[in-house]
C-alpha cells in the first residue's frame, strides 16, 4: 500500500512538473529524469517480481509506458539524458560478470561451453543466411539488387540478427543471484558470440562495401580487429591489475573506486576504440582469478551499485524503444523473431548433444539467448549511417525485433533460471550482510 | 597583538594542523577547487564546457543533498536546542546584512558593471557569505569548537530560505511571484519528502533503500532545477519533514547520505573550480567579499554570543570563518538559473572560499588555558 501511494505521488508530482508547471528557460531535465526513473522503475520492477517476472522487464515496461511514445512523462530530451549512463552501465555489468567467472571452477566445463557456443553460432549463421537469401524479395529492405549484393546483404542481416545481448544476460544473472551450469553456459555462449560478432560484422561490412562498389578498407583491417579484441582484453587486464592493487593496498571508498574504474574504462575505451564490454569483463576476470580481494566486500559494493545502474539502464532502454517501428512492420518482425527463436532452439540442442551438456541446461540454454539490445542496435546504426537508403529500412526491421526481444528475452531467461533451480544460489555459503539485504535483488 | 605574537599564532596553527597531516591545505575547498581549475576549460580542458554541461545533473543532486543534510540537522537541533538555533539564525542574518549592505554600497558608489541588478548581487553574496563550516582541526577551546560546529550546521537555514527567494528573482524563466515560487519549492520538497518517507520506511533491503534515497535526492534536485527553483530549499523542507515524520526515516537517510555526500561534495567543488572564469567584476568583488564576510562573521558571532551567552562562546565568529560548501553551492545554483550573469558571483564566492580558508588560519581563536 505504501509503495502504491509512493508510486502515485511520484508519477503525479513528475507529471505536474513536466506538463503543468512553467519550466525554467534553461531546461535541465537530467536529474528529474534520473530521480523519477530510479524511484518509479524500481517500484515497477518490484511489482513485476511479485508475479514472478524479472525486475528488468519491469524497468523496461516502465520506460516504455512512461516514455515519449506513450505517456510522455519521460520526454525525448529526458530519454536522451538517461542514455548518458549507458557506457557506465555496460562496464559495471560486465565487470560484475567477470567477478563471477572463476576459471578454476569453470575449467572442467570450459571445453563443452566452447563447443556448444561454436556449434550454436555456426548453425544459426548458416540457417538464418539461407532463409534470408531465399526470402530476400519479401523482406522489403532492398529489392532490386544483384546476386552478389543479395548475398552480401543477407549475410549482413544474418550477422546482426544472430547477435545476442550480453548486457541483458549478465544483468538477469546478477539480478536473480543465479549460479549454476545454465547461468555459466549462457554467459559463456553470449561472450563467445560477442567476440565472434565483432569479427564477422567487420568482415561482412567489408563484403557489403565491395558488393556495392565502395572502397574496401582493407588497410589495417586485421590490425584494427586485433586491437579491438586483444587490445580490449589487455587494457581491461591492466585496469583490473591496478584495481586489485588498490583493493589490497588501500581498500577504502570502494563505491567511489568502482565508479572511477567504470568511468575510466568507458571513457578511455571509447577514446582508444576498444570494446568496453570486453575490457570490463577482462578487468573483472583478473580481479577474481589473479588477485581476489579478501571477503565479499568488492562483490557487495559492485552488486549494491548495480541496482540503481540496472534500473536506469533498462528504463532508459524501454523509453527509447521505437514502438512506431514495431507498429510499421510488426508482423514481419514477429515472423523473423519466431524463426530466430526456433533456430536458436535447434542450434543449441545440436550443440548440447555434441558437447554432451547434461540436463536441464541442454534444453534450457536457448531461452537465455533470445534477448537483443544495445549491441544489436549499435551495429544497425553503423549500417544505416553508411548506407542510409536500404540501411534505414534494415534499421526499422532490427529496431522492431529489438523491441520484441528486449521484452520477451528477460522473461524467458528468468523462467529458464527458475526451472534450472539456479535462482538465489549465488548467496549460498555467503555471510549475510544484513537481514533482508539481498532481498531487493532476489528473484524469488 | 604584536606582529611577533600574530606570527607565532599562525605558525602554531600550522604546527597543530601539520601534526594531523597536511590539514592547513586539506580543507576540501583548498584542494578540489584548484583541482577543478586545473581540469577545467581554462587550463587542461579535461572538463570541457560540454562535459560541464553534462555534470549539471551533479550540481542539482548535490544541492538537494546539502539541503537535506542541513534540514535533518536543523530538524533535530531546532527541537532540542532552540536557543542555539535562534542564535545561529541571528548570526547568519547579521552576516548577510553586513555583507549585502557593504557590497551594495560599494557597487553603487564605484559603479562597477555587473551582469545582474546590484540588489541581487549584494543579496546573493550576503547569502553565500552567511554559510560557514567550523574548524575540523584542534583549534581553540574544545567546547567552544563543538558549539561552533553546531552553529555552523544551523546557520545555513536562514541563507537557504532567503536563497530560495533570491533565486526566484534571479530566474530568467517565466515571471513568477517570489512568494509563489518559494511556496512551490517548499511544497515540492514536502511532497517528495512524503514519497521518500513512504519508500525508505518500507524498503526491502540495503540495496533498495539506497536506490530510493538516491532517487529521492535526484527527484528533489531535478524537479526544482527543471522549474528554475532552489534544490537547497526543497532539500531543506524534505530533511525537516523526515525528522518530524514517524519512524526512523531521518536516521536511515542520514546513514545513506554518508555514502554519497563525500563524492558529491568533491564533484561539486571540482565543477565550481572548472567553472571559474575570471571577470573584471568577479576580481573586483573578491577582496571586498572576503573582508566583509570576515567582518560579518565576527559581528554576527558577537551578536549571537550576546543573545545566548550560556550556549555560544564570546569569540564564536572567529570559529565560523571557514566557509564550507553551502555558499559555493548557492552560487552554482544561481549560475544554473542565470548562467551568464552569475559568472562573477561564482568566481568571487569560489575564490573567496579559498581566501577565507587561508584567512581562517590567521584569525584562528586562541586555545584557552587549561
Amino acid at each position: 500500500m505504501r509503495r502504491i501511494a509512493a508510486l502515485t505521488l511520484t508519477v503525479g508530482v513528475t507529471w505536474l512538473v513536466v506538463t503543468r508547471l512553467p519550466a525554467d528557460a534553461v531546461q535541465r531535465p537530467a536529474a528529474l529524469a534520473l530521480g523519477f526513473t530510479l524511484i518509479a522503475a524500481a517500484l515497477a520492477g518490484a511489482l513485476l517480481e511479485r508475479i514472478h517476472l524479472p525486475r528488468v522487464t519491469g524497468y523496461l515496461l516502465f520506460g516504455m509506458l512512461c516514455g515519449p511514445y506513450l505517456a510522455n512523462i519521460i520526454t525525448r530530451p529526458m530519454a536522451r539524458d538517461l542514455q548518458l549512463i549507458n557506457g557506465l552501465a555496460v562496464v559495471l555489468i560486465a565487470f560484475i560478470a567477470g567477478l563471477e567467472m572463476n576459471i578454476r571452477r569453470l575449467r572442467p566445463r570450459l571445453r563443452a561451453m566452447m563447443q556448444l557456443g561454436g556449434i550454436t553460432m555456426l548453425v544459426l549463421y548458416v540457417a538464418l543466411f539461407s532463409v534470408f537469401w531465399a526470402a530476400w524479395p519479401y523482406l522489403g529492405i532492398a529489392q532490386e539488387v544483384s546476386s552478389v549484393q543479395r548475398v552480401a546483404l543477407a549475410a549482413l542481416l544474418t550477422t546482426v540478427i544472430a547477435s545476442f545481448s550480453p548486457t541483458v544476460t549478465i544483468a538477469l544473472i546478477a539480478e536473480s543471484r543465479a549460479r549454476g551450469p545454465l547461468s555459466e553456459l549462457t554467459l559463456a555462449v553470449v561472450v563467445l558470440a560477442d567476440l565472434l560478432l565483432i569479427l564477422v560484422f567487420t568482415l561482412m561490412m567489408q563484403f557489403v562495401r565491395f558488393a556495392f562498389g565502395g572502397g574496401v578498407r582493407d588497410v589495417g583491417l586485421f590490425i584494427g580487429l586485433s586491437w579491438e579484441i586483444f587490445g580490449s582484453f589487455a587494457f581491461g587486464a591492466a585496469i583490473g591489475a591496478v584495481f586489485a592493487f588498490y583493493l589490497r593496498s588501500i581498500g577504502r571508498e570502494l563505491p567511489i573506486a568502482l565508479l572511477t574504474l567504470c568511468a575510466v574504462t568507458a571513457g578511455l575505451g571509447e577514446i582508444l576504440h576498444l570494446e568496453p564490454l570486453l575490457a570490463a569483463l577482462a578487468a573483472g576476470l583478473v580481479v577474481e582469478n589473479i588477485a581476489p580481494p579478501k571477503g565479499d566486500m568488492l562483490k557487495d559494493a559492485a552488486e549494491r551499485g548495480a541496482l540503481p545502474v540496472l534500473v536506469v539502464f533498462f528504463a532508459a532502454a524501454g523509453a527509447s524503444l521505437q514502438l512506431d517501428a514495431l507498429a510499421l512492420i510488426g508482423w514481419v518482425a514477429v515472423g523473423i523473431s519466431l524463426l530466430r527463436a526456433g533456430l536458436i532452439w535447434v542450434a543449441t540442442r545440436l550443440g548440447a548433444r555434441y558437447a554432451q551438456v547434461g540436463p536441464p541446461a541442454d534444453r534450457l540454454v536457448w531461452m537465455g539467448l533470445i534477448s537483443q539490445a544495445g549491441v544489436t542496435l549499435g551495429l544497425v546504426l553503423i549500417v544505416a549511417g553508411e548506407f542510409p537508403d536500404w540501411g534505414g529500412r534494415m534499421q526499422t526491421l532490427i529496431v522492431a525485433l529489438i523491441a520484441i526481444h528486449q521484452i520477451a528475452g528477460p522473461v524467458m531467461f528468468k523462467a529458464a533460471l527458475v526451472q534450472a533451480r539456479e535462482v538465489g544460489r549465488l548467496d549460498e555459503g555467503r555471510s549475510p550482510l544484513e537481514e533482508g539485504e539481498w532481498s531487493a535483488l532476489h528473484a524469488d | 597583538m604584536t606582529l611577533r605574537e600574530r606570527l607565532e599564532r599562525v605558525t602554531w596553527v600550522f604546527r597543530t594542523r601539520a601534526a594531523l597531516g597536511v590539514r592547513p591545505l586539506a580543507a576540501p575547498v583548498m584542494i578540489f577547487i584548484p583541482l577543478g581549475v586545473l581540469l577545467g576549460p581554462q587550463a587542461a580542458a579535461v572538463l570541457s564546457p560540454t562535459a560541464l554541461a553534462h555534470l549539471d545533473i551533479v550540481i542539482s543532486i548535490a544541492l538537494a543533498t546539502l539541503g537535506v543534510v542541513v534540514g535533518i540537522a536543523a530538524g533535530r537541533e531546532a527541537g532540542a536546542a532552540m536557543r542555539l538555533f535562534i542564535a545561529s539564525t541571528v548570526e547568519a542574518c547579521v552576516t548577510m546584512i553586513v555583507v549585502a549592505g557593504a557590497v551594495g554600497i560599494l557597487l553603487q558608489t564605484w559603479q562597477v558593471p555587473v551582469a545582474m541588478p546590484v540588489l541581487l548581487v549584494s543579496l546573493a553574496l550576503g547569502i553565500c557569505a552567511a554559510a560557514s563550516a567550523a574548524y575540523s582541526v584542534d583549534v581553540g577551546d574544545p567546547h567552544a569548537r563543538q558549539v561552533a560546529a553546531r552553529v555552523a550546521d544551523l546557520d545555513d537555514v536562514a541563507p537557504i530560505l532567503l536563497g530560495g527567494m533570491v533565486l526566484a528573482i534571479a530566474g530568467s524563466g517565466p515571471a513568477r511571484e517570489v512568494g509563489e515560487a518559494t511556496w512551490l519549492t517548499i511544497g515540492l520538497g514536502l511532497s517528495l519528502g512524503v514519497t521518500g518517507w513512504l519508500l525508505v520506511e518500507g524498503a526491502a533491503g540495503g540495496a533498495e533503500r539506497g536506490v530510493f534515497v538516491l532517487g529521492s535526492l535526484a527527484l528533489l534536485g531535478g524537479a526544482t532545477a527543471y522549474l528554475g527553483l532552489s534544490p537547497l530549499l526543497a532539500g531543506l523542507a524534505a530533511g525537516i519533514l523526515w525528522v518530524v515524520a514517524p519512524g526512523r526515516c531521518d536516521v536511515i537517510v542520514a546513514r545513506e547520505l554518508r555514502k554519497v555526500q563525500h563524492p558529491l561534495i568533491v564533484l561539486l567543488l571540482v565543477i565550481a573550480g572548472a567553472s571559474l572564469e575570471p571577470t573584471t567584476a568577479g576580481i573586483w568583488l573578491l577582496a571586498p567579499y572576503v573582508i566583509f564576510r570576515c567582518a560579518g562573521k565576527i559581528v554576527g558571532g558577537w551578536t549571537a554570543a550576546r543573545m545566548a551567552p550560556a550556549v555560544a562562546p564570546s569569540d564564536l565568529g572567529a570559529y565560523l570563518i571557514p566557509p564550507g560548501v553551502i555558499g559555493i553551492a548557492f552560487a552554482l545554483n544561481v549560475a544554473q538559473v542565470a548562467p551568464d550573469a552569475a559568472t562573477s558571483l561564482v568566481f568571487a564566492v569560489s575564490a573567496g572560499a579559498i581566501a577565507s580558508e587561508a584567512l581562517a588560519i590567521v584569525v584562528a581563536p586562541a586555545r584557552q588555558a587549561a
